[in-house]
């Protein structure tokens, strides 16, 4: 079981947050023109690192509030976590 | 015709009495529906350029850190998430009274009273019972009384004020549908320990 630390709650158990994907894919501009491969990769596509990996979570059961985490994916150390305008301390 | 009645959210499934394992002890836990009760929730709208510190409402300041209730005999003021809380409170007319506060230009204003089930649970073993279904830390003296934390209780989400430590005594609100099950969640949890419903 994770501890995470909410930046808006503090530190509560991963019980109460959902996993949101990679927090590093950007949605394309509005209004420009986008190649279908484009698409594709914003929608589908997406790495699968072992390691450190920023990621989104949402404190779904708590404040209900989107952030960002860095983790570990292989053994679950969580570096930081900081708001969605904010960038990691480490 | 009969006419229809408004029915509490726990209206079929609240007993009163005395259940588990209570013969032969004192202060059992004692677990009620908190009926009637006022639930309006405000959100600032981001595009607001109003200063919550000078807001008051029933002569009570928003709660601006997490966890944090401010309280007096009548109405509580939840901080439920950033730029949002849960005003709670016996009166009939808070709604009104919360308009008169702030304006519906600042504010997202909902009256959420019809759609939470709330459970008092109180008694030496609250905090036990509570311990069994929800992650959060009830040790370190981190959640204190007159502190609320949204959280879970076996996977259904509730919303926990911690009203006393004398004896422990906190409020517990689920949506509305879930009420039942939650009920039964809290009170079969309480069985070893003994309750009495009223």
């Amino acid at each position: 079981m994770l501890e995470i630390k909410c930046p808006y709650c503090g530190k509560r158990s991963q019980n109460e947050f959902s996993y949101g994907g990679d927090a590093t894919i950007k949605r394309p501009q509005l209004g420009e023109e986008i190649s279908t491969e484009d698409w594709d990769n914003f929608v589908y596509y997406r790495d699968n690192p072992r390691g450190k990996h920023s990621e989104l979570w949402h404190h779904v059961s708590g404040c209900r509030q989107w952030f960002k985490v860095s983790r570990d994916t292989a053994t679950h150390e969580i570096f930081d976590t900081c708001k969605m305008n904010e960038d990691f301390n480490v | 015709m009969e006419q229809a009645q408004n029915l509490s959210p726990l209206h079929f499934d609240h007993k009163l009495g005395l259940f588990g394992d209570h013969e032969n002890k004192e202060n059992l836990l004692k677990i009620s529906e908190i009926k009637d009760l006022s639930i309006i929730q405000i959100a600032k709208f981001k595009k607001s350029s109003i200063e919550i510190e000078k807001v008051t409402i029933n002569q009570l300041n928003l709660p601006t850190e997490s966890l944090k209730v401010s309280h007096n005999q009548e109405t509580r003021v939840l901080w439920t998430g950033p730029d949002t809380w849960l005003i709670i409170s016996k009166k009939i007319d808070l709604k009104d009274e919360i308009y008169k506060s702030i304006r519906d230009e600042d504010f997202a204003i909902t009256d959420i009273s019809q759609s939470r089930a709330v459970l008092q649970i109180s008694g030496v073993n609250a905090k036990n019972v509570l311990k069994k279904g929800s992650p959060i830390n009830f040790n370190e003296n981190m959640f204190k009384p007159n502190n609320c934390a949204n959280t879970t209780y076996n996977g259904i989400n509730i919303l926990i004020d911690y009203l006393d430590d004398q004896p422990f005594c906190f409020n517990l609100y689920a949506l509305r549908s879930f009420g039942g099950s939650f009920y039964h969640s809290i009170t079969d949890s309480s069985l070893e320990y003994g309750y009495e419903g009223i």
